[in-house]
């Protein structure tokens, strides 16, 4: 493993850490505030794709050192995506099979990617009429795979499992106290898991308690993929809302057009949740003034094409003869 | 502590528990994800579909008689079994299945309460992929209840004022602001409710957990706050007819209420019928 030539014996090599950080991008054109710099973590450069690299990695690496995998059993685990197509990928890479519970409203192209990553694929009906204790079908399902046939299944579950927030805590965190040199005051977050809120902050926190922790959330009834809504949050017990400042609530179709500024006017290929964060950012610019922010972006947008489209609808234009 | 008016039509998760395998006892999965219990069921369960076994496949109806009697008979259930039903959504239906058992007169039905999710979430409640092998036989209906369902001109004549009406879908489908959720095929040309119904969403007589309320708490919501008439009789409705059972059991068998119909034709027939009167907001 070599950092500096990037010349690495197998892909997870390449997780990051401390030492091979993903990037930090300045936005120099939709923030003109020289008293309230933004900075773009870009987790698409992560090996496989998202953010959700950093929690797929400890989640597998602590099932194999538990003895909790192999032969016979390989993975189940409900994912909008992200978190699925970076667990299959490594499962597969390390030898072990995947099925992946998915709700309907995600994406085809993530879909499509996770069956290429290499994993079985359920994919289910969404919710019918919201209600409580339903849970989330997506969670029921895998949990049924991992309860009724725990000799084929062992089940990370993202939603609950610690290790999500240790892998912030552990990368995460240090990477961006190391990259801003402590001049970190806001760190902005979008809420799925919460894995990614949660360590972080508590990381950031340790090193420098006035941190302010922004986490910004789609409307309700919104269609982006990976999010939840406050309301939604039942469903993640690592939601702890002690590390978290403020939760901004911003209309959900500007995550799309705020993704399409920063892919046209940044030269960040970033997708619709990235997009959101940047909207929570920019208010909180013009209510801080003073600042030194930093946004986690999570993926970027080449999964997100046709969601694009359908709130863009002039992205579609032109492309037929 | 108050009971519920028919305690015996519901049963714990820890009592099907202590009952697993027992003669006369018969479990009866219904899901609204049809996957679900290919995924995994309570040993010993058999599973039916709501879509292809519970409906007729020709005309739009509950299935006839002896395709009930084909069914329960071909699922190894005799007359004198005791039908524990259960299912995902917090037994939306299995409370249809149940209200199909009381029509077709089977004597003693139940629901688990809480539903699959909550024998999911329970660490010492096992599950299996085994699908159980049954021995059919000839199952025979001796009485049937119809009076438990509700047809389009009992609709129109409760809407005189001697009935409650109960329209039990989201507040959205009430006003008249959606007419069916997203994404549903069964739907209607037109949104709002029946004239006079009370909107009173199923999810009301549900605790977090998705357990029933207590029987205090759903008399004094349904009845005191709501305003449920426990001297009139009772129609419940919904989309398609599967919420609405789940508020008849409530009504019916946990509150008490003396006459109560579910109108499976529901909105989707309702929202269909040329010139009937409807109310929007």
């Amino acid at each position: 493993m070599n950092h500096a030539t990037r010349v690495y014996d197998n892909i997870f090599e390449m997780m990051p850490s401390e030492e091979n950080p993903t990037p930090m991008v300045k936005l120099n054109r939709i923030n003109k505030s020289a008293e309230f710099p933004l900075y773009a973590k870009l987790e698409w450069m992560n090996p496989f794709g998202s953010v959700k690299d950093r929690a797929a990695w400890a989640m597998l690496k602590d099932l194999e050192e538990r003895g909790e995998i192999g032969g016979q059993r390989g993975l189940v685990e409900p994912t909008s995506g992200n978190t699925g197509i970076s667990l299959a990928a490594m499962a597969r890479a390390r030898g072990y099979h995947m099925r992946a519970v998915v709700p309907n409203k995600v994406p085809l192209e993530k879909k499509i990617l996770l069956q290429i990553a290499g994993a079985d694929l359920d994919v289910i009906s969404d919710e019918l009429c919201p209600a409580p204790g339903l849970g989330d079908g997506s969670i029921n399902l895998a949990k049924t795979h991992a309860k009724a046939s725990g000799h084929k299944y062992a089940m990370p579950n993202q939603y609950e499992n610690e290790k999500n927030v240790e892998a912030h805590f552990r990368t995460t965190g240090p990477e961006i106290w190391k990259q801003t040199e402590g001049k970190i005051t806001h760190l902005f977050v979008s809420l799925g898991t919460c894995g990614t809120v949660s360590g972080t902050s508590k990381f950031l926190r340790s090193k420098k308690p006035g941190v302010k922790v922004i986490a910004v959330q789609p409307t309700e009834g919104h269609d982006v993929p990976r999010l939840r809504n406050v309301s939604q949050l039942g469903v993640s017990k690592l939601f702890d809302s002690s590390l978290i400042d403020d939760i901004l609530e911003v209309d959900f179709r500007l995550a799309y057009t705020r993704a399409l500024e920063l892919c046209q006017n940044e030269g960040l290929m970033a997708g619709p949740s990235s997009g959101l964060i940047l909207e929570g950012a920019l208010d909180i610019v013009m209510r801080d003034k003073k600042g030194f922010g930093v946004m986690i972006f999570p993926d970027n947008v080449f999964k997100y094409t046709s969601n694009m489209v359908k709130h863009i609808p002039r992205l579609g234009a032109g492309t037929t003869p | 502590m108050a009971k519920y008016a028919n305690p015996e039509t519901l049963v714990e998760t820890d009592w099907v528990k202590e009952n697993l395998g027992k003669p006369g006892i018969k479990l009866v999965e219904i899901d609204v994800d049809t996957k679900a219990y290919e995924a995994g069921h309570i040993p010993g369960a058999v599973g039916f579909n709501w879509q292809t076994q519970l409906q007729d496949q020709v005309r739009r109806d509950i299935i006839s008689k002896e395709a009930f009697e084909k069914l329960v008979g071909g699922a190894g259930i005799s007359p004198s079994d005791t039908v524990i039903l259960y299912g995902d959504n917090n037994n939306w239906f299995a409370a249809y299945g149940f209200w199909l058992f009381e029509i077709y007169g089977h004597k003693d039905v139940r629901l688990m309460n809480g539903g699959r999710v909550k024998w999911l979430n329970e660490k010492d409640k096992p599950l299996t992929t085994e699908v159980p092998s049954v021995t059919p036989i000839q199952y025979k209906v001796t009485a049937t209840h119809l009076e438990l369902r509700a047809m389009l001109p009992q609709v129109f004549e409760a809407q005189k004022g001697n009935w409650n009406l109960v329209d039990v879908r989201s507040p959205d489908e009430f006003t008249g602001k959606v007419i069916a959720p997203p994404g549903m095929s069964e739907t209607a040309q037109r949104g709002g409710h029946i004239p006079g119904a009370k909107s009173i969403p199923w999810s009301t007589a549900v605790g977090p957990d998705g357990t029933f309320k207590s029987p205090e708490e759903l008399h004094r919501i349904y009845v005191e706050q709501k305003g449920v008439d426990s001297n009139k009789d009772t129609i419940a409705y919904c989309r398609i007819g599967e919420r609405s059972s789940h508020t008849w059991f409530v009504l019916k068998h946990l509150i008490g209420l003396k006459n109560v119909k579910n109108y499976d034709g529901s909105w989707t027939e309702y929202g269909n019928v040329v010139a009937a009167p409807i109310e929007k907001g």
